[in-house]
């Protein structure tokens, strides 16, 4: 009873409205370009992004081996270290130049070198034995592939070098095991436990995905409009006195429509079908797309009054997604960013999504302990709601002062 | 021949003025670039990540495990933000993102240890925010790996071993690891000096097509080739020189800025690296050619052109290498320009390899041009009869 008399009330008249929300649809669908970006990319993307980070975590790198010792020793080393998945010994080398050779051809990607002293160190116990180990930064993965797994190959053979020599001061086993593993631990990955590369990055592209083809969707919408020197496409139904805040929650509710169905296939199916991480409620992602979409929206909608015609925003910002990425504090970590960066990425919907979404998705976290994120987001929705009230308000004001004069 | 070159200078007197009469085109290439290079300069500024927020679950509370919080606290990579003697409270933070990993500390921990109970430590990283976790990894294993060490130095030095032979029973075996040409894994060497130049290999796509496929849609086609006398490649590079003098000043400016300034490493030949810039940005110029002549309307043409510039960093597999990817989508990375160039830049700054290495995807960056020959007669076609629809 109090639904209706507010839909029907002074201010939310529901007939005009719906009027601006199915013309809004129709426009959209009688636009090719704005239908591209809106479904064929939103459903595109995520599925090629899958397919260029297939492997998730890097394997297999391919490294050089320059034995100086051939000892049996660094032999169980190296055995050890080529049964990782993250390594291939593809070289053996007689000398560094050889090897530094392959390194610098990109033919490897890693070159680990064991001294001709390195048996004779671990026989004695008198000098610490050295491995030395050459990494290719050109990426960082294969780097992380490379030192990771040599250094846990180490790490695992110190233990039984330790315990040998013990023994051979003449301590028990048991006593031997208990010094070296005085306190042994046990690391656990919480959360993503492949740890991979795709499980980390493609959630966090996914809302990005949905951010930023809304964001050029609608700001193609409305440069269109500009660019038809017919403004009041922006403000449709003002001729016949709509008032501004039906026209926005009309044109937004049709993005709102569209953006909600093709969120939830995009956030909750395709984690499912590439076994990306999935271990959040999905009505908890629903709930939290709410907030999202309509902050986008609104965001989308005050900037796209600045876009004076279809391409530009297109053009000048194309470049936004990288920053969008980094800014929000996914790729680089949050606390490394300087204050004015974080304050500023306050201010945009992305960065509250996109933690919202991987607390939710990837650690399970509830909605009540994304609170934060999910709060913010509604004060940004409301935010931009006003903002693009008050650029519609202001034009429609301008238009008026023109044909008046 | 004279004419030609008039011909060219007019085209390009024409193209320098519809440059500075828009906003459009300064913004999007000069403010775009520097915006982009302040910021990503700036938040990698420290290089590598540093003081990780961690939290420890001290369920000990013990003299020994506050002084393992105080030794980790003490390192540069972690800090830890919150002790607890409840690993509920730490899981929580951690879902909030507030830590990116947690130590725990079990009970008994000290009296334990002691009694040679070899009591185990837990710790736990988030790889949802993938470098906060490995920073943290690392970190917390080393820990992890010294409490043992410390122990084993109480024990040995009362059983009165001298000092030298403690080291040898406790690190028996040690790795130096050598970080080749960026020994600090300094992540702005790493990403910024791939990303800015991917970012104007975008600006110079999306201007490209945009200045071309301008003329298409307001109909002003015919007026450009008739200043270029009827001649298409007239038409093309007098249009384009102006651009291109921008783009090259912003190329070399951001090598200059990166390896100059900054002091990038560059272990092999800058001007190579140089040249290697200036050809992305000729192919660049070649693929939006391409892409606005297969699809002579600007609205189409920009949409696939930044569909296809967005996939541009992924493929061109600076973080994750193309040897990992999708097979088919490893023969796709050869029609990414900035794969090419980041070849060449991990040849000539990271590596100083072999000349071939930076001689082939050159050629590659080169061979570019042929796209942008092959839809020349549709282009041609397409300006000079503004036959295709406008929008």
């Amino acid at each position: 009873m109090i639904i209706t008399r507010l839909l029907y009330s002074k201010w939310l008249k529901v007939q005009e409205t719906w009027g601006v929300f199915t013309g809004e649809l129709r426009r959209i669908f009688s636009d090719p370009g704005v239908v591209v970006i809106f479904f064929v990319a939103t459903l595109a993307y995520p599925i090629l992004y899958n397919f260029i980070y297939w492997k998730d975590n890097v394997e297999n790198v391919p490294v050089a081996v320059v034995d100086m010792s051939h000892s049996q020793e660094s032999r169980a080393f190296l055995h050890r270290w080529n049964a990782t998945p993250d390594v291939t010994i593809t070289h053996y080398c007689t000398s560094m130049a050889e090897a530094e050779q392959l390194l610098r051809a990109q033919k490897i990607h890693g070159i680990i070198y064991f001294p001709s002293d390195y048996a004779e160190c671990l026989n004695t116990g008198m000098k610490t034995a050295h491995i030395s180990l050459y990494c290719d930064m050109s990426s960082f993965l294969y780097m992380k592939a490379v030192y990771l797994s040599c250094n846990r190959v180490m790490l695992e053979d110190m233990g039984r070098i330790q315990v040998d020599r013990y023994e051979a001061m003449g301590y028990d086993k048991q006593f031997s095991w208990q010094l070296v593993q005085a306190a042994p631990y046990t690391e656990t990955a919480l959360f993503c436990e492949s740890g991979g590369y795709a499980s980390f990055l493609i959630p966090a592209v996914l809302m990005l995905i949905l951010h930023q083809t809304l964001f050029f969707g609608i700001c193609m919408l409305g440069g269109t409009a500009r660019e038809e020197n017919n403004e009041l496409f922006l403000l449709p139904g003002r001729r016949r006195g709509y008032s501004v805040l039906r026209i926005t929650i009309g044109r937004s509710a049709a993005y709102f429509l569209i953006y909600y169905a093709l969120g939830a296939v995009v956030l909750l199916a395709v984690p499912r079908l590439f076994n990306l991480p999935h271990i959040g409620n999905p009505l908890a992602i629903l709930k939290l797309l709410v907030p999202y979409l309509l902050a986008v929206i609104y965001f989308s909608m005050s900037v796209s009054v600045f876009t004076r015609n279809r391409e530009s925003g297109m053009v000048v910002l194309i470049s936004s997604s990288l920053i969008f990425l980094f800014i929000a504090g996914v790729s680089w970590p949050q606390q490394m960013l300087p204050d004015a960066w974080r304050y500023l990425s306050y201010f945009f919907p992305y960065t509250w999504g996109v933690h919202g979404f991987l607390h939710i998705n990837s650690m399970g976290a509830t909605l009540e302990t994304t609170a934060r994120e999910y709060i913010a987001l509604w004060i940004l929705a409301g935010g931009y709601f006003l903002t693009t009230c008050l650029h519609l308000g202001v034009m429609g004001y301008i238009h008026d002062k023109k044909a008046g004069c | 021949m004279k004419q030609i070159f008039l011909n060219i200078w007019h085209v390009a007197q024409r193209e320098a003025g519809r440059m500075f009469i828009r906003p459009l085109y300064i913004f999007a290439s000069v403010g775009v670039m520097v915006l982009c290079t302040i910021f990503f300069l700036s938040i990698m500024k420290r290089g590598a990540p540093e003081r990780m927020p961690v939290a420890v679950v001290d369920k000990d509370q013990s003299s020994i495990s506050r002084r393992l919080c105080h030794e980790t606290n003490a390192t540069q990579s972690v800090e830890i933000v919150l002790i607890s003697p409840n690993f509920a409270d730490a899981r929580l933070a951690m879902q909030r993102g507030e830590v990116y990993g947690i130590l725990e500390i079990p009970e008994d921990f000290y009296a334990d240890i002691v009694s040679f109970k070899q009591p185990t430590l837990h710790f736990y990283v988030n790889n949802a925010y993938t470098v906060g976790a490995s920073t943290a990894y690392k970190q917390l294993l080393t820990m992890c790996n010294l409490t043992s060490g410390a122990f084993q130095r109480e024990v040995l030095r009362k059983k009165g071993l001298p000092e030298y032979l403690i080291m040898e029973r406790i690190q028996p075996v040690a790795i130096s690891a050598h970080m080749i040409a960026n020994p600090w894994s300094n992540y702005a060497i790493y990403l910024v000096s791939t990303i800015v130049p991917g970012i104007l290999s975008l600006v110079v796509l999306m201007l490209t097509i945009f200045a071309i496929g301008f003329e298409l849609k307001m109909q002003t086609s015919r007026q450009w080739l008739e200043i270029a006398g009827g001649n298409y490649t007239v038409a093309m590079i007098g249009k384009l020189l102006p651009y291109t003098i921008l783009y090259i000043v912003l190329g070399i400016g951001c090598n200059v800025i990166l390896f100059r300034f900054m002091h990038f490493p560059v272990m092999g030949s800058s001007w190579r690296l140089v040249l290697g810039i200036l050809l992305l940005v000729f192919a660049m110029e070649s693929m939006a050619i391409a892409l606005i002549g297969a699809l002579p309307t600007l609205r189409d043409a920009i949409s696939i052109g930044a569909l296809y510039g967005m996939l541009g960093f992924s493929l061109s597999g600076f973080t994750y290498p193309v040897m990992n990817m999708l097979p088919p989508f490893q023969a796709l990375t050869w029609l990414i320009p900035l794969r090419h160039y980041y070849k060449i830049y991990v040849n000539e700054a990271l590596m100083a390899g072999p000349v071939m290495n930076t001689v082939i995807p050159m050629l590659c960056l080169t061979a570019f041009f042929v796209l942008a020959l092959i839809v020349s007669p549709r282009l041609h076609n397409a300006l000079q009869y503004n036959n295709y629809p406008l929008k």
